[in-house]
């Protein structure tokens, strides 16, 4: 194997984590947050993805895809925050709230991939890309969008970074992470930045979404397969710190390169839960984790 | 001590016989294969959705590789079947070995983890098993499956023969099976480590019960009949494919757990009717069929959590309530002569707070003695003192609401020991009864002390078969001897064999012998039962305890050596603790020692009754309240 094939699995990697980071941070917001696993997370993406393509086609080839994402991102914001009240509310104070969250948030999945279906029909989809060009870095050629792609995802999650660390709303929603009833006690409104969370979770899924759509071709179950990477990811990071996700998503999407370059396709998701599995024996925190958690 | 009745003796028998009858001859009236079919599909997702109920129900364990081990059994059987070319009944029969070593190797992952951790290591273990079930697509047909799948025979007679007659019964028997296993179970020392394990872990471990242990029997008993309800889907459908592994799959699974109700052993069978009926006749539509299951795992999980079990078990009680309450208006005014013969007095209703009451009085005598009657009984009971002590006293007694003659009240206000101590005092001012000698029979020897310690007129206390009790739920373990009739006591619902064990322990008396009492454990509504019970904890036990120390009344507990519930050696202690320490003895009686030796128990009350009523006519020797 020469090195330039090397350097085209380690690209590739990297730009699949990129996109991984964006998923797997957006249900680890949720997580840290709310305590909730959100198994609609997947279906998030998918209907990001189709809003964005259905907004795309009102101009395909010139400045659709920038519009329909910016469209997408706004609704699956507000999206976000209603599912927030219907879905995890209800069972705020309930004992078994784990199992009930997830119990709704599956039942939210199957509503929102049948509805895709009823509304979209099964066909796959593609979203029209806004520059088709290769470039060469490294003699390595990379399809630009993809790196147009890495790059929005950094910038977006280095400005989540910021909103979280400096912004006041941003530092309320950690202080609600980390002590809800401290929080509570200072007056923080809980459900609205509860709810908040939510939003920023669903947009960061639709973000995801229309990238992935631009890429490979959709349909409306195509977001179990993100669910399930971004799983993956944040078992293997932890969710202690914003940038555990983050890490773990460059090493699944580099992990999942070479191990589908040397592999084949159908072992690489073997190979990612079977190392999620072992790091949850050895290390349930995760990788990048500590036993606290916080955003 | 867990009351655990054998299943031909409780409530649930009849109907389930009656419903298994129902579906074994069921085929003779539904000959096409369509209904059949859908039948069979009901049998065996009701045998996954309530097997579930082991790990997610019992014992707390968030198991969502549940269905993995349906799918190991479909996947055992086809490639035992149709690539070893094993012979089918034996690749049936081996089907639960794969599942159970499946279920014990996932018990060691999870045995560290809790709650969401759980989930999320069984639900990525079902997705390693099914990239590994594609991968391997020589064998297993990767993402197209595997089809024509051997079928069943029984020396040449295929089951798929007369409409599918033999995979009929066969699915049938496996559900009975299944069933009949998780009855058991729930009622064994495993679904009872379970029980524990879920409700209080910590508790639990410090009295013996293995997390480890337990949490990989769940893991591996409720591999076995999903398993083998794989590999019959195998044997019946003739094809395996990896569809099993999804998360569609898993959500209508879910849907009839949930619809069903969690931690019931019959509710999900109820609901696999519902959802597979409702899915096959709504398959037409597809993608509206999925969006209608989830809006309804939504709803029920926001709205109704306890499923449809606990709405059955609801309508159930309400329909109890209305018909104890038409067998007490009706016993009112038609056994009027059989109620007269026995009290030598008729009864009327009298209004209290808590709606009207009826009372038996004899009218005549300044000395009243005021009778209370215990947990579904009836003022009757007191018969033989209404015919011995009457030349002497006046002598008055009253049905408890939901008892006797008296209507049935409120659940929330009205069965209550304080609400009973109320309609105690409302009599005595209606009939002005003035400062009345007390008799309290078991609960009511409770309402007859609340009344006391309330600070109402009386001049003296008895009670029998009553423990009193300073603090609750630590002296009611002292106080009482374990029995399983505390559980009977508080069930709203019971068995004929349930009412007819109550009536005779608490009475001793046959049922010709005392009709009425066995009669008014029938009558009593099963809500006042259970509601005096839920009320237990808020009763002002204290106060109770510390009139018994201070009271200047005379007072003693007349109880029977052979009673089977009350702990002797906390009485006799409890009553060298107050000023009065009376405790007489009963020779060979039991609970209801007025009841079953009425001519000692007037000799030994007799004493007492004249002690009170002296002290009361001599003002000195009287606290007054």
């Amino acid at each position: 194997m020469s090195f330039e094939t090397l350097l085209f699995v380690l690209a590739s990697g990297i730009l699949l984590g990129g996109l991984y980071a964006l998923m797997a941070t957006g249900l680890a917001v949720v997580w840290t947050t709310l305590g909730v696993f959100n198994f609609a997370h997947g279906s998030f993406v998918a209907l990001g993805a189709y809003i964005a393509w259905q907004v795309s086609q009102l101009a395909p080839t010139g400045p659709g895809f920038v519009i329909g994402t910016c469209v997408a991102v706004t609704t699956m914001f507000g999206f976000g925050m209603m599912a927030h009240f219907i879905l995890i509310k209800p069972f705020e104070r309930n004992p078994s709230m784990v199992l009930l969250a997830v119990i709704a948030t599956l039942a939210a999945a199957t509503l929102i991939e049948n509805s895709l279906l009823l509304i979209w029909g099964p066909r796959d989809k593609l979203i029209a890309p806004p520059i088709t060009e290769h470039v060469s870095i490294l003699s390595v050629h990379i399809n630009a969008f993809e790196l147009m792609a890495l790059g929005v995802s950094a910038l977006t999650l280095l400005a989540l970074a910021l909103f979280l660390r400096r912004a006041r709303l941003g530092r309320s929603m950690r202080a609600v992470a980390q002590n809800r009833e401290a929080a509570e006690l200072m007056g923080l409104n809980v459900p609205l930045l509860f709810a908040l969370a939510f939003g920023l979770s669903a947009a960061a899924a639709a973000l995801a979404g229309s990238f992935i759509g631009a890429i490979r071709f959709i349909n409306p179950s195509f977001g179990v397969d993100p669910l399930m990477k971004a799983l993956v990811v944040v078992i293997l990071g932890g969710v202690a710190r914003f940038s555990s996700p983050i890490y773990a998503a460059f090493l699944v999407g580099i992990t999942e390169a070479f191990a589908s370059f040397f592999l084949g396709l159908y072992w690489t998701p073997a190979v990612l839960f079977s190392m999620m599995i072992a790091v949850l024996l050895i290390k349930p925190e995760g990788l990048f984790g500590y036993q606290s958690k916080t955003l | 001590m867990k009351y655990a009745p054998p299943f031909q003796r409780t409530n649930g028998f009849r109907p389930v016989l009656l419903t298994f009858a129902v579906l074994m001859i069921l085929p003779l009236g539904l000959t096409d294969i369509y209904s059949r079919h859908i039948l069979i599909l009901i049998f065996l997702y009701a045998v996954l959705a309530s097997n579930w109920d082991i790990s997610l129900g019992l014992s707390g364990v968030f198991n969502f590789a549940h269905l993995a081990y349906f799918a190991i059994g479909l996947y055992t059987y086809a490639l035992l079947s149709k690539v070893l070319h094993i012979d089918p009944w034996f690749a049936l029969a081996f089907t639960p070995i794969p599942a159970i070593i499946f279920g014990l190797l996932l018990a060691a992952p999870i045995l560290r983890l809790d709650g969401i951790y759980v989930i999320l290591v069984t639900i990525a273990a079902v997705q390693l098993l099914q990239q590994i079930t594609v991968s391997q697509s020589t064998y297993t047909g990767g993402t197209g499956g595997m089809i024509l799948l051997p079928r069943l025979e029984i020396a040449g007679y295929r089951f798929s023969d007369d409409n599918r007659l033999g995979y009929y019964y066969l699915s049938l028997t496996l559900l009975a099976a299944s069933t009949m296993f998780l009855y058991k179970l729930e009622r064994s020392s495993i679904g009872r480590a379970m029980k524990a394990m879920r409700d209080n872990k910590y508790y639990a471990i410090s009295r013996g019960v293995s997390e480890a242990r337990t949490r990989a029997m769940t893991m591996g008993i409720s591999a076995i009949f999903p398993a083998l309800a794989g590999g019959f889907q195998g044997a019946y459908l003739r094809v395996a494919s990896p569809d099993v592994f999804g998360l569609g799959f898993l959500t209508v699974i879910l849907s009839i757990l949930l619809l069903g109700g969690v931690a019931t052993v019959w509710g999900p069978l109820i609901a696999a009717f519902v959802v597979v009926g409702f899915s096959q006749l709504a398959s037409d539509y597809g993608a509206w069929r999925n969006i209608f299951l989830a809006i309804m795992i939504l709803g029920v999980i926001v709205i109704y959590p306890g499923g449809l079990f606990a709405a059955l078990q609801e309508s159930w009680r309400q329909a109890n309530r209305k018909k104890t309450q038409v067998i007490a208006s009706w016993s009112r005014h038609a056994r009027v002569a059989d109620r007269l013969r026995l009290m030598g007095a008729p009864d009327k209703l009298v209004v209290t707070r808590h709606g009207p009451i009826s009372v038996c009085d004899t009218q005549v005598g300044e000395r009243v003695i005021l009778f209370i009657h215990g947990n579904s009984s009836c003022k009757e009971i007191f018969h033989h003192q209404f015919q011995a002590l009457r030349t002497h006293y006046r002598l008055v007694a009253f049905d408890l609401p939901g008892h006797g003659v008296s209507p049935n009240g409120r659940p929330d206000k009205d069965y209550r020991i304080e609400a009973y101590a109320t309609i105690a005092a409302d009599i005595i001012e209606r009939l002005q009864l003035g400062k009345p000698f007390l008799f309290g029979w078991s609960l009511g020897g409770y309402v007859a002390l609340e009344y006391a310690a309330s600070g109402h007129p009386l001049c003296g206390l008895a009670i029998s078969g009553t423990s009193p009790i300073a603090t609750y739920p630590e002296d009611m373990s002292r106080a009482y001897q374990p029995t399983t009739h505390m559980e009977l006591a508080s069930t709203p619902i019971h068995s004929p064999h349930e009412k007819a064990d109550y009536a005779w322990h608490t009475t001793r008396q046959s049922r010709t012998e005392a009709l009425f009492a066995w009669r008014a454990v029938w009558r009593t509504d099963g809500e006042a039962r259970r509601q005096a019970f839920a009320f237990l904890p808020s009763v002002k036990w204290h106060r109770q305890m510390t009139f018994l120390r201070t009271t200047q009344n005379p007072f003693a507990m007349i109880n029977g050596p052979e009673d089977p519930f009350i702990n002797h050696k906390y009485c006799a202690r409890l009553m060298r603790l107050c000023r009065n320490d009376i405790v007489h003895l009963i020779d060979s009686a039991g609970h209801a020692p007025f009841l079953e030796k009425p001519e000692t128990f007037n000799e030994t009350i007799r004493p007492l009754l004249n002690m009170s009523f002296e002290s009361q006519t001599n003002p000195s020797n009287n606290r007054g309240h």
